[in-house]
């Protein structure tokens, strides 16, 4: 199959015009040299810029050819250096059409297929019709599940399912139920002996791909979405934009108010950057819904730019529910699921794919319980052990030594300044080309080097509240770790999907006997979000934590290859 | 509980040696261009930086355990930050053996198990006669095999 036709157009211009542009500064400052005649290499290369551009992709567009076959992807492409690609369809991840406005105008779309394996995206297809992108999306999902009737595919399937749903399953069959009765069928999988006939009965039912809404994101919740979880990423453009029509100069606000007394037009200013940072995450959020049909999730959303993805259930490896300490007060939550396509932090929402950015707290439970077969007992009454009272000392007296150290330095300079005379700070002030009054201001502030001790009171709080929000729990299918104040980040790993398991114990912990236990599956986690981790627990329940997991992952597994088909290909 | 060959020491010096030759040159360079202090710092620091490699790598030797456990390899390690690691057999990839230069010239192996996590996804077993290092990548890769290889993600 070929590309939609409008994409060598799309990609043509976009190509042209960015290869253009190049060349013409590009010849623009090369004929800057030679003033008479050079005044027109700008144009010219960038004509021929724009020229090859449009070749090139013209080309590219020639050359590609993808085929949906039976159970593999394969893309022939390459416009110099030829690869042919094959993927396998039961490797298949995460499937993510993206549409931006000029797209949605034109009716084509972007899908991109990842697999566990590499770091990039494994099968881009830029573009192809919305209603091609969609059957991909649908077809990938149904011929992954088994519908031709490949008896391999579908006993690994089984295998499968029954690993995440095995400790809760009368609880999935309960929310399915809840959530559309048409599931309940999916949820509950058949013993391994009735493989063949099951997927025959598949075959013949069309009511597999039924679709069944699990979450919508309303009106006011894309309002409370917006402030209590705003872009920040956006601030910069923010300000730069909302600032000047509000009337505020940045650089006049910081040169005339100082940190203390910003006033009325600071709090303008941050309710401005407020509110259109919250613009930002409405627009992407805005409509969001979340669908199952048959054995795969399906997210929705955008204002502007659509997306929409499929994530496979059975490639789900952890939950993390995500509580910043606003949407905590407001009694909300979001929930966010780890697969192992995306590169750490190479997904479309950066590692992983929210299922469902913010809705009330019980909401969020029951959506986790329908999405991953999660024994209801381990969310509901998860009772986290808190590290020991030690791990909050040590909080304390790492808060209160920073103080100290800020306190310690201001001290030392201030001596030093104060010591050698107002010539040192004088010329100091000269460097910094603040002149004598600023390097006096700078002084008379250094008088105050113990300002950083009025923090202790707020240093024992912030240790109390990181220790609060610490902790762990071994439930009977998933082991949960929560941590972090500001954002509280509670991770549900099922037992079957741990890889490694690995306790640390710096110089520091282990002088008051404490220990962290990371819990590493093939999720995409990265430097920032460092997976489940049980912080700080005594050095003996680690321990015993780290061999627990590491048992309830060989008997879980022990049990499904009981209850499995003989002679499944690997998977992932 | 299985410990290293007792020349993985050796080993782990050459290389603390390597990197505080590496520095100390760094500081020679430094001492005669800009700062001139009179006092050969270079070789302060060079002497220094392998006394404190050669204690590491004793108190790193003494330190290190591992054993092919029933279900999962098990390993200690870690001379400040100690570390203990427990990788079931079911999660492996696959399992190199390597043999780097120096360890080649001791007459000494490694083991490199690899799994599909996001973080220690590749642990690494030095020290090991060639021998043993043969042996416990046939195992594990015969562990591998025999625990289904579709748990591995």
């Amino acid at each position: 199959m070929r590309l939609h036709p409008l994409s060598a157009a799309l990609r043509g211009l976009s190509r042209g015009l960015s290869v253009g542009t190049a060349l013409f500064f590009l010849g623009t400052a090369v004929g800057a040299i030679d003033p008479p005649g050079g005044v027109l290499a700008g144009p010219l290369l960038g004509l021929v810029g724009f020229a090859l551009g449009v070749g090139w992709e013209l080309l590219y567009y020639r050359r590609f050819d993808y085929e949906l076959t039976a159970d593999t992807l394969d893309i022939a492409s390459g416009v110099l250096s030829r690869r042919d690609r094959e993927i396998p369809l039961r490797r298949v991840q995460n499937v993510d059409i993206s549409r931006g406005l000029l797209q949605r105008t034109l009716d084509v779309a972007a899908v991109e297929i990842e697999t566990a394996g590499g770091g990039d995206t494994e099968a881009s297809l830029r573009y192809v019709s919305y209603e091609e992108a969609k059957r991909l999306q649908r077809d990938v999902g149904r011929r992954k599940r088994g519908h031709t009737g490949d008896a391999g595919a579908t006993g690994d399937r089984t295998g499968q399912i029954e690993s995440t749903g095995e400790a809760g399953t009368g609880e999935t069959a309960t929310s399915a139920v809840a959530s559309g009765a048409a599931e309940t069928g999916e949820t509950m999988r058949p013993a391994a002996g009735e493989d063949d006939e099951r997927a025959a009965a598949e075959g013949a039912r069309p009511t597999t791909d039924e679709r069944s809404e699990l979450f919508a994101l309303g009106t006011r919740n894309l309002l409370v979405l917006g402030l209590v979880a705003p872009d920040l990423r956006a601030l910069l453009p923010v300000l730069f934009f909302a600032a000047p029509v509000v009337g505020l100069s940045i650089p006049d606000l910081l040169l005339d108010s100082g940190v203390l007394a910003v006033g009325p037009r600071g709090a303008a200013l941050a309710a401005v950057s407020w509110a259109g940072s919250a613009a930002v995450t409405a627009a992407r959020y805005y409509d969001f819904r979340l669908t199952r049909v048959g054995d795969e999730l399906r997210y929705e959303r955008g204002l502007l730019s659509r997306y929409d993805g499929s994530i496979p259930l059975e490639k789900i490896q952890q939950l993390d529910f995500r509580e910043n300490v606003l949407m905590r007060r407001a009694g909300y939550a979001g929930l966010a699921v780890e697969t192992a396509g995306y590169a750490p932090g190479g997904g479309p929402a950066g590692g992983s794919e929210a299922a469902i950015p913010l809705a009330g707290r019980r909401e969020v439970r029951r959506l986790a319980r329908s999405i991953e077969g999660f024994a209801a007992a381990d969310l509901e009454r998860a009772s986290f052990v808190r590290p020991p009272e030690r791990a909050r000392r040590r909080y304390a007296v790492r808060y209160l030594l920073a103080l100290a150290l800020a306190a310690g330095v201001l001290y030392a300079v201030n001596a030093l300044l104060g010591g050698v005379g107002a010539g040192v700070g004088g010329a100091l002030g000269g460097v910094g080309g603040v002149g004598d009054a600023g390097a006096l201001g700078v002084r008379s502030l250094l008088g105050y080097w113990y300002a950083p001790l009025a923090l202790v009171p707020v240093a024992l709080v912030a240790a109390h509240l990181k220790w609060v929000n610490r902790g762990y729990s071994l439930g009977s299918a998933h082991v949960l770790t929560r941590n972090g104040f500001w954002r509280r980040t509670t991770s549900v790993v099922p037992y079957c999907r741990v890889q490694t398991v690995i306790e640390s114990r710096t110089l520091f912990q282990r002088w008051r006997r404490l220990a962290t236990v990371a819990i590493d599956t093939a999720g995409s986690s990265s430097l920032v979000r460092r997976g489940a981790r049980a912080v700080d627990a005594d050095s003996e329940e680690a321990a015993t934590l780290r061999e627990t997991v590491r048992k309830r992952l060989r008997t879980t597994l022990a049990v499904h290859r009981h209850s499995a088909t003989p002679g499944r290909a690997g998977d992932g | 509980m299985e410990t290293l060959d007792p020349r993985v020491r050796v080993v782990w010096f050459l290389g603390a040696l390597a990197s505080a030759l590496a520095v100390g040159v760094a500081v020679f360079v430094a001492d005669r261009l800009a700062l001139d202090l009179g006092v050969r710092v270079d070789l302060l620091v060079f002497v220094a930086l392998a006394v404190l490699g050669g204690i590491v790598a004793l108190l790193r030797y003494r330190v290190w355990r591992f054993e092919v456990q029933e279900d999962a390899l098990y390993l200690e390690r870690g001379v400040l930050t100690r570390v203990t690691s427990v990788v079931p057999f079911v999660r492996v990839q696959h399992v190199d053996t390597q043999r780097g230069p120096v360890e080649r010239l001791v007459g000494l192996s490694s083991v490199v198990v690899y799994t599909a996590g996001s973080r220690g996804a590749d642990v690494t077993v030095p020290g090991l006669a060639p021998e043993r290092a043969d042996a416990i990548q046939q195992r594990l890769r015969a562990l591998a095999i025999e625990s289904e290889p579709e748990d591995a993600v």
